[in-house]
């Protein structure tokens, strides 16, 4: 029986060949395989059925060698004729290089390259022999045989440039990803050509198609259909086109068009050929016009048009690549931008380096397929070549994401500069989900970030800013116009540098970018404000690291490392070099009255110069009497160092007031420590010490007073007790209670304020890794505590201060503005009561000469006292009384502060006197009646506070509940205004009232309830 | 007549050497065919069957008769 009785032109070699072959692989059949028992003898059982057997195997070996192309009919016993065709053999390249896949599939899989050298040595010797003609078949043979090849059909092994070439590991560093979307292309290339997404889905799906159907048998029908479906394709041609494609079940791409145009058939319009377009690929790859393939503009290429559809398709797909080349290869050309954006350029170029090597690769293989298959006008001569349209597209797919991505980032990069653009880089390798894109961007990232972390390591090392283009994140704002003329002096720390968080790179935290900063601005100030450049230089070339992306513990420790020492060098400069600390302390000692017995002799010292109006103070008298109190306080054991920065002097303005308004102290503050202690903070120091100026001198007024009337009170005014007594003893309770107020209202300052802000101040500044910045906001915090606290705040304080909310304000504007009125209505008293002093010393003195006049006369015999005298008193004075009346004493009393003079009290006249103490009670009584009623808005005030400490001091003060708080409304200014002009006409009336009745007893019944 | 054996022998000694050669390569690859499979595969080739071809069939056979029970018998004579 023949095996192969299909095809008579077959050798009877071959199929005796085969067949054996078959024979050798096929087992012998068991007994138990066979059911049917036609047979009587089991053995001729089994041949039969092996003979059965034998034939369907001889069968199927046929078809399938059938199948391929080589075995064809037209010439099969020529083996010469097939050596000279061996490139259509197979109809693959890959049969050519068996010996190759031979090779690297061994060492692929054995580790140490024993095998594969033996296989060269063998593979040599086989070649010097001269008997095989098929040396490479026989190679491929085994190959395909090799025990764990996976089973692909037919010759679907391609040699793709991909994955050999070791240098593209850099374009390609992901094999296999997915097509994207066309989402570059529609932003990049003009609609119509390019943006199909439709030829860039049929990319994936037209191999596997070609797979399928190059395993069914008769697949071939269903490429004729596609063929026959073109319309130019001549009739003549149908039949060799249909032999050949269903001869040949062939495993490549079946370009369908090719073949229709080449041969005799002479369509209107030829279009080129796909042998032509390959020829013309690489130069379209690297941008450049062909003949066939035009940029007609930067960003279109234009196709010839007519050509079928799925060749189109494919150089849409194509296309992509050439076009982002082209715009890359523009960008890559600029010039300008910063030095991230040239660091860009240069990465992007080196990827598109690594491009037109693959390009290169490609084109390689497109010559030599070109070259195997001759000019191309053999009609199948494209498929046999290897080298495709559709092939090359799937080689240059990864090359394409990537420079999609390029383009991509080039576009969006257009309005970024430095840390900005590197931030939207390091979002694609971040936060996009393709690992393809995230591994790319990270190796772009690399490149990009070098100028960036030179400019930063020049920062934190040096403290210098070198930035020509504005890229890091740190800037240095040119001079503002509009700036505030006070803060120029602090312009070193606060303004030479800026923190630009919109240029913060995502590679770096804020908190890290902030520390950064402090960093740079640190060392800056070192060098140039505290004049210690030796040391930063020193410091930088011991420290200075290469930072690099990538390593960002590396990063981060050398940048805490750089944080701390460059901290702690200078907080040691600051307290060292200089003396901020004893600043600090020197301007809590002097000028917050920490000193007290230097305060008391300065007070002492001065006094009689500053009861003189400001305009007749001098300085050279102010500067002894200080030089005076240094010399004789405690304040003489300080540093030179410190006082040499205290003056004295008076501030500019002064409107006719009295030495003790303008009176100023002064610590004189200069350069590098002039960071912490502002120009701020100096006039905040100084308005505090105004404030406790004040303060201080209505104490030492009082006090001087109280002595005045208790030494008085042995001697003089015990003579007058029954006159003025009741007087005295009024004043005395008022005094004292007015003693009491100032007492605790220094003490709740200097102690619960002052002191205890400054322990908060000391606790903040002995912190370990305590940095500039915190050393400025601990000062300015406490200055705002005490301004706060002390009851000053006021608008200049609430600006800078963060815990004084606008609700609060109006309460704390009052209270200095409360504590000024009550401040003053005591010296008016105390004023009033020198006053009485005076009177009550007249009336001692008047007494004292009518009883000495009496015993003149007693000795001489006369009566003491006689009525006459009296009278002649009473008719002397007439005219005096008159003068002396009323409206004459009221502008004296009027003032606030007015003093009744002796002087007034000269004319000796009981009349005139008794108009005089009468004038003089009403004026002490409204006096104490006004401040206390003061006060009790005070304590009013004080007991609704936010602030526990100041809410003491209103318990401080009244702890014994003598005082009645009255809660102020939160009246509009109004309504305050109009009661205020009440209470002056109640004032008014109520003196006239007094001065009517002239015996100061008859106001007393005014209602207190009425002042308010 | 003595130079043409001469020239028989000598191509049959190139052709054990050849097939010694392949039959090496074959093993260092696994293929698991032995001399007489290899040998009809070298004269089908060197007849023309398209190698790639052959290689499918190779392996279709294997898979149809179950590559572990294969026995070496002699070839049958159709």
């Amino acid at each position: 029986m023949s095996a192969a009785p299909r095809n008579p032109a077959r050798g009877r070699r071959l199929d005796d060949a085969l067949s054996q072959l078959v024979d050798g692989l096929t087992p012998a059949l068991p007994i138990s395989a066979i059911q049917d028992t036609d047979y009587s003898d089991e053995e001729e059982a089994i041949a039969s059925a092996e003979n059965r057997r034998h034939h369907v195997l001889m069968e199927r070996a046929w078809r399938i060698l059938d199948t391929h192309p080589s075995t064809n009919a037209p010439d099969p016993g020529s083996p010469a004729g097939l050596g000279g065709r061996r490139g259509s053999i197979a109809g693959t390249e890959s049969i050519n290089n068996a010996p190759d896949l031979i090779k690297r599939k061994l060492r692929r899989e054995n580790a140490s390259p024993d095998k594969a050298v033996r296989f060269s040595n063998l593979y040599s010797r086989l070649l010097t022999q001269p008997v095989l003609s098929q040396k490479w078949g026989i190679l491929f043979l085994l190959y395909k045989l090799s025990a764990s090849e996976d089973p692909v059909e037919g010759g679907e092994r391609s040699r793709s440039p991909l994955m050999d070439e070791a240098h593209l590991q850099n374009i390609l560093t992901k094999g296999g990803a997915r097509p994207r979307r066309g989402t570059m292309i529609d932003s990049e290339d003009e609609g119509p050509a390019i943006s199909s997404s439709a030829s860039q889905q049929r990319v994936p799906v037209a191999p596997k198609m070609e797979r399928q159907s190059s395993l069914r048998h008769g697949a071939g029908h269903e490429v004729d259909r596609n063929e026959v479906d073109h319309a130019e394709r001549p009739a003549g041609h149908v039949d060799t086109g249909a032999n050949v494609h269903s001869n040949s079940e062939h495993p490549r791409p079946p370009s369908p068009a090719r073949p229709s145009t080449s041969g005799q058939g002479k369509p209107p319009a030829p279009a080129p050929t796909e042998h032509k377009l390959l020829r013309d690929l690489p130069f379209n790859l690297q941008g450049l016009s062909s003949s066939n393939l035009q940029f007609s503009s930067p960003s279109s290429l234009k196709l010839p048009s007519n050509l079928p559809a799925p060749i189109v398709s494919l150089l849409y797909a194509l296309a992509e690549p050439c076009l982002l080349y082209k715009g890359l290869s523009v960008f890559v050309e600029n010039e300008e931008g910063g030095l991230v954006n040239q660091s860009l350029r240069a990465a992007i170029a080196i990827e598109l380096r690594a491009y037109l090597s693959l390009v290169a690769t490609l084109e390689a293989e497109i010559r030599q397929a070109l070259a195997a298959i001759g000019d191309g006008t053999e009609p199948q001569g494209i498929r046999k070549g290897g080298v495709t349209l559709k092939r090359c597209m799937v080689w240059t797919r990864d090359a394409t994401m990537a420079l999609r991505l390029m383009s991509l980032i080039v576009e969006e990069a257009q309005s970024k500069k430095g840390g900005q653009l590197i931030s939207l880089i390091h979002g694609f390798s971040t936060s996009h989900g393709d690992p393809f894109v995230c591994a790319f961007a990270e190796k772009l990232l690399a490149h990009v970030t070098r100028p960036f972390y030179d400019m930063l390591r020049l920062w934190i090392y040096d403290g210098e800013l070198s930035d020509p283009y504005k890229e890091f994140f740190v800037i240095e704002p040119g001079f503002r116009p509009n700036s505030d003329p006070r803060r120029i002096a602090t312009s070193v720390w606060e303004d030479k540098y800026k923190l630009d968080d919109d240029m913060v790179p995502s590679i770096i935290t804020q908190e890290f970018a902030k520390k950064i900063f402090l960093i740079g601005k640190s060392l800056n100030f070192i060098r140039y404000g505290c004049g210690d450049s030796a040391w930063v230089e020193a410091y930088s070339t011991e420290a200075s690291k290469e930072l690099r992306y990538g390593d960002t513990a590396t990063l981060e420790t050398s940048i805490d490392e750089a944080y701390k020492t460059t901290m702690a060098r200078l907080i040691s400069l600051m307290n060292g070099k200089f003396n901020l600390f004893d600043h600090l302390q020197a301007l809590k000692r002097y000028l917050l009255l920490g000193q007290g017995d230097f305060i008391a002799l300065l007070m002492e010292s001065l006094a009689s110069n500053l009861d003189r109006p400001a305009n007749s103070q001098y300085r050279h008298t102010l500067t002894a009497q200080l030089e005076h109190a240094i010399r004789a306080s405690n304040a003489q054991y300080d540093t030179p160092e410190v006082l040499r920065r205290l003056d004295a002097r008076m501030l500019e303005l002064s409107h006719g007031e009295i030495g003790w308004d303008c009176f100023t102290l002064e610590y004189k503050i200069d350069a590098p420590v002039d960071v912490v202690i502002t120009p701020w903070a100096s006039t905040q120091y100084l308005k505090v010490f105004n404030f406790l100026w004040r303060i201080k001198r209505v104490e030492f007024a009082l006090s001087s007073t109280w002595r005045r009337t208790m030494t008085g009170a042995r001697g003089v005014l015990g003579n007058v007790d029954d006159k003025v007594g009741a007087d005295w003893k009024r004043a005395r309770c008022v005094i004292a209670e007015m003693i009491h107020f100032v007492n605790q209202l220094q003490y709740y300052i200097l102690f619960e304020v002052i002191e205890s802000s400054w322990d908060q101040l000391l606790t903040a500044i002995r912190k370990p890794g305590c940095t500039l910045d915190d050393l400025i906001e601990a000062h300015t915090k406490y200055l705002n505590s005490i301004t706060h606290k002390g009851l000053l705040g006021s608008a200049s304080t609430s600006r800078y201060g963060n815990s004084t909310s606008t609700s609060a304000k109006q309460p704390e504007e009052s209270f200095l503005s409360q504590l000024h009125q009550i401040l003053k209505f005591m010296l008016a008293y105390k004023d009033a009561v020198d006053g009485l002093y005076s009177f009550s010393v007249a009336e001692f003195t008047r007494r004292q000469e009518i009883n000495a006049k009496i015993e003149t006369r007693t000795a001489q015999g006369h009566w003491g006292m006689t009525d006459r005298d009296l009278l002649s008193r009473q008719s002397n004075s007439r005219p005096g009384t008159s003068m002396a009346s009323t409206p004459d004493i009221r502008p004296d009393s009027a003032g606030v502060d007015g003093v009744s003079t002796p002087l007034s009290l000269s004319g000796h006249d009981l009349t005139a006197d008794d108009n005089m103490l009468a004038s003089l009670r009403v004026r002490l009584r409204e006096l104490s009646a006004d401040f206390r009623s003061r006060l009790n808005i005070l304590l009013g005030d004080l007991a609704y506070q936010p602030d526990v400490d100041m809410r003491f001091l209103g318990v401080v003060m009244n702890f014994n509940d003598v005082y009645e708080p009255k809660r102020r409304r939160a009246a509009p200014s109004a309504r305050d205004k109009e009661k205020e002009k009440e209470r002056e006409r109640e004032k008014a009336k109520r003196r006239a009232a007094a001065s009517a009745a002239a015996t100061g007893s008859g106001s007393e019944g005014f209602p207190k309830e009425m002042r308010h | 007549m003595p130079p043409k054996a001469d020239q028989g022998d000598d191509k049959r000694q190139a052709a054990r050497e050849v097939i010694d050669i392949l039959q090496e390569i074959s093993d260092l690859l696994n293929t698991n065919l032995d001399r007489t499979e290899l040998s009809l595969c070298v004269s089908l080739i060197e007849n023309g069957v398209n190698p790639d071809a052959l290689a499918t069939v190779i392996k279709d056979l294997r898979k149809e008769t179950g590559a572990s029970k294969r026995v070496s018998n002699a070839p049958a004579v159709e």
